[in-house]
């Protein structure tokens, strides 16, 4: 009986399935033609219907496999941002007044605002973490040198970009701790050597982080940013198709072939690739799901907390930090100083110079200790001072200046137990000293 | 002021045994100042120099010789000690000298300073010590108020500033030798600093609180009896006072036959009662076995049940503001229920219970509103979580679908 009903759902099951892989094959776009939109001139003038057979048939080459996701998450994050920052920013108001109530209607009143709030927040840190490690199997497999240099380019001003999105996106909800923080980062650019303090001032338009900070800072976020990150993504999957993705490591690079179109030629096929559909659409589609499932639980187990809303009179005792390179420049700044920061900032820029130096074909990683040694300081760095800064990072080292001001609970007592000893030395008494001078 | 005013010239004539008339007048026109070069006086006396030509009587043009007499336009000694001259006067003999202007409510009006601190002064035990009996260890003037740098007590420097008053009189009675001769405790200053005004004035920068002088006064310095305790500390504790006047402490005291305040309370410590400890402290003069004691229980639980519910309440409001959902109403709430919470504490020292158990349903009534608005946050914050099972089903098999799938594929 049992058995009956599970080959009978298996049959249907794979009916479905060959329904889908057969459709495919003569017309994906099925529907849409049902509908009637890709009849006539436009289809017959873009011939979208071809492009999409042609890219669905395109074979990758076999070693390509699940190490190659991290780009393909970074690029699904991204999109997941951009949905829910457009939701955001319906309700959200950016001044000093409302910024914060604003964020509290988001949060209490809209239906799935607080959902859609902590996708942004998670998807936000996960991002980093994304490109990071798209970074590092695209760097240590050698996949930056000729012909992609320039895309490994491209790779690393998304990464900038991605940071400043993050750094302008988290003084966004003007309370307390994105405040505050914001006023750490400042510092933490204040602390580059010569230049430092006036760069600060010039981003933040003012001495401290104020309403002007927060206009051009959502300027950025919303406006400028995304037309880069638009700009610069198209570029970094054209190239990507253009110059195909990189052999394994044992293999050396074959010769470039040039393609005049980004479309691929039937004769450019690798004999023994693996076609896009349907093998690599299901991967993608499980690496996506997995995706939005994790960033979907964090959001609702760990929601960000509200703090209060944005004092610049009043430090707070201690500030928890909710965003990867927050951490990271904070145990730089904590254990090697400024010029620590700047070194390892200058460590980066080492990364975007490498493909300019390292251009021999050699790829096997044990050939090319330079390089293999600057990338894992790099990486294993950031990891290591990510976890650094996450230990010990929950005081800023500007809150010391405040280390007096805090309020001291007073402290009921019995009347017998003497109060807890506290320093209340007054000022020692001004003028010369009095009895016994005059008698 | 001027009957007060003949007195006091005649207390100033007995002190110092000499007539007014005869002090120096305290404003000359177009007089050489300390810091003239060509002045007298501190060609030798450079040391005072830099103290004289800052504080209050330097700004008004008062010179050495209003107090010290001799003549600051010679340069050479024995025609500069010429004179009235009085050198370094001792303790009696200044007293007559400030006293000369400060006495003097003609002199004092144009400054709004009062004349009558030589009449207080006398008043005081200071005063009593140094004038009567002659006694060296009592201050004069200058022991608290310094010599020649003489500031407005506005100023933080000056040795009359709240925060410095403490400092000043603790500089003989934290002596504890000096003050072993009087049968005197030295340790006031430290109970003080520890205790709520002291608390009050050093930590908080609140000069509302008194210092020494508040409860003491200043010139006319004593330790209020213990009959005027309860209104010494009445003149700022007003609400306190009537409530513990129409209880039965108060009656008690008005008679005499207890301690006022300080049966409860000690007095430079000036502690609050711990909320826990109101029977203990009713128990320890009425006896463990007494009714009294029933009754303290009684007002201890009120006041830690409101305390409790005012502590609960305000976890309420920072869980629900921590989750981004707007607070206002439930501190408005909030603010109602400690209002309620602060008549509590006045009211508990008329030691009625009926009036105590009103004030407490008040706080409970507020608190507890604030209380179900936070549950009801909180179990919607508990419906989110669900969304996770619908989650999680459709992602692992979707998940399970397509790796199924690619197994297939991959034979």
């Amino acid at each position: 009986m049992l058995r009956r009903a599970f080959q009978a759902t298996k049959r249907i099951v794979s009916d479905l399935w060959y329904d889908i892989t057969s459709s495919v094959d003569s017309s994906l776009l099925g529907s849409a033609r049902f509908l009637g939109l890709l009849y006539g001139p436009i289809d017959r003038s873009l011939r979208i219907n071809e492009a999409l057979r042609k890219s669905l048939k395109y074979r990758l080459a076999p070693h390509v496999g699940w190490r190659h996701a991290p780009g393909g998450i970074t690029y699904l994050l991204f999109m997941v941002l951009v949905v829910t920052g457009v939701l955001l920013a319906l309700f959200y108001r950016p001044s000093v007044e409302e910024a914060y109530p604003s964020l509290q209607h988001i949060v209490s009143v809209r239906p799935f605002g607080w959902l859609i709030r902590d996708v942004h927040h998670w998807a936000a840190n996960l991002i980093v973490i994304a490109l990071l490690a798209h970074m590092a199997r695209v760097f240590f497999e050698a996949a930056y040198k000729p012909p992609r240099e320039t895309n490994w380019m491209i790779g690393l001003l998304l990464l900038a970009v991605v940071l400043a999105f993050g750094s302008t996106g988290y003084l966004l909800p003007w309370d307390q701790s994105s405040y505050w923080t914001v006023t750490e980062v400042m510092h933490a650019i204040g602390h580059i050597p010569v230049v430092g303090r006036g760069l600060a001032d010039r981003i933040m338009g003012d001495v401290i982080p104020s309403g002007a900070t927060l206009s051009r800072f959502f300027a950025l976020h919303v406006i400028v940013l995304p037309w880069i990150a638009f700009a610069l993504l198209g570029y970094h999957f054209t190239l990507v198709r253009r110059r195909g993705i990189a052999p394994p490591m044992e293999q050396p690079e074959e010769q470039p072939r040039w393609r005049g179109s980004g479309l691929f030629r039937p004769e450019d096929l690798p004999e023994d690739g693996v076609p896009f559909f349907p093998n690599h659409m299901l991967r993608s589609f499980i690496v996506g799901v997995l995706t939005l499932a994790v960033t979907l639980t964090l959001a609702i187990l760990f929601p960000r907390a509200f703090s209060a809303a944005a004092d610049p009179y009043l430090i707070p005792p201690a500030l928890v930090s909710t965003w990867v390179p927050v951490d990271v420049s904070l145990a730089l700044i904590r254990l090697a100083g400024s010029w620590g920061l700047v070194l390892f900032g200058l460590l980066g820029v080492s990364l975007l110079i490498v493909p300019i130096v390292d251009r021999g074909p050699e790829r096997r990683l044990t050939k090319r200790p330079v390089v293999a040694a600057l990338g894992i300081a790099f990486f294993v760095g950031y990891v290591a001072l990510f976890a650094a800064g996450r230990i010990m990072g929950t005081v800023p080292p500007s809150a010391s200046i405040g280390g007096g001001m805090e309020e001291l609970p007073f402290e009921p007592t019995r009347p017998e137990t003497p109060l807890p000893e506290l320093d209340l030395t007054p000022p020692a008494p001004s003028g010369e000293p009095v009895p016994g001078g005059v008698r | 002021m001027i009957p007060g005013t003949v007195h006091t010239l005649m207390l100033v004539a007995t002190v110092a045994g000499s007539s007014p008339a005869a002090a120096a007048p305290a404003h000359r026109t177009q007089q050489l100042m300390p810091a003239d070069s060509t002045y007298g006086c501190v060609i030798c006396h450079a040391d005072k120099r830099r103290a004289f030509q800052q504080g209050v009587h330097a700004e008004r043009g008062i010179t050495c010789d209003a107090c010290h007499g001799g003549d600051p336009s010679q340069v050479e000694v024995a025609p500069a000690h010429r004179g009235r001259f009085v050198g370094a006067p001792g303790k009696l003999e200044t007293l007559r000298l400030c006293s000369t202007c400060h006495a003097d409510p003609d002199q004092m009006r144009q400054f709004g300073l009062s004349a009558d601190q030589l009449a207080e002064f006398r008043t005081s035990r200071h005063g009593q010590l140094l004038i009567t009996q002659g006694n060296m260890d009592a201050p004069t003037c200058t022991d608290c108020h310094d010599a020649h740098l003489i500031r407005p007590s506005t100023d933080a420097r000056s040795n009359t500033h709240p925060t410095n008053i403490p400092a000043t009189c603790g500089r003989c009675h934290d002596d504890a030798a000096l003050m072993g001769k009087y049968g005197l405790p030295s340790d006031q200053l430290a109970r003080y600093r520890e205790g709520a005004h002291g608390v009050a004035v050093f930590q908080d920068r609140n000069f509302a609180a008194p210092t020494c002088t508040g409860c003491h006064g200043s010139h006319a310095a004593l330790p209020p009896g213990i009959a005027q305790v309860t209104d010494v500390c009445g003149r700022c504790h007003l609400t306190l006072e009537r409530a513990f006047a129409a209880g039965p402490h108060g009656r008690a005291a008005a008679v005499s036959i207890e301690r006022g305040c300080l049966g409860c309370h000690s007095n430079h410590g000036t502690e609050r009662v711990a909320p826990d400890a109101i029977a203990d402290l009713c128990a320890s003069c009425h006896g463990a076995e007494s009714q009294m004691v029933v009754l303290g229980g009684e007002i201890q639980e009120q006041v830690q049940r409101a305390e409790e519910d005012l502590t609960l309440a305000t976890e309420a409001i920072e869980e629900m503001a921590a989750e981004g959902h707007p607070v206002e109403d439930e501190r408005f709430r909030y603010v109602a229920a400690f209002t309620a919470f602060q008549q509590l504490a006045e009211v508990q020292h008329s030691l009625s219970l009926e009036e105590l158990e009103d004030l407490g349903r008040q706080v409970r009534s507020n608190t507890s509103i604030i209380r179900s608005t936070a549950e009801a946050r909180a179990e919607e914050r508990w419906e989110h979580k669900l969304l996770l099972i619908p989650l999680w089903f459709l992602a692992l098999s979707g998940i399970a679908f397509a790796s199924f799938k690619l197994r297939e594929l991959g034979r």
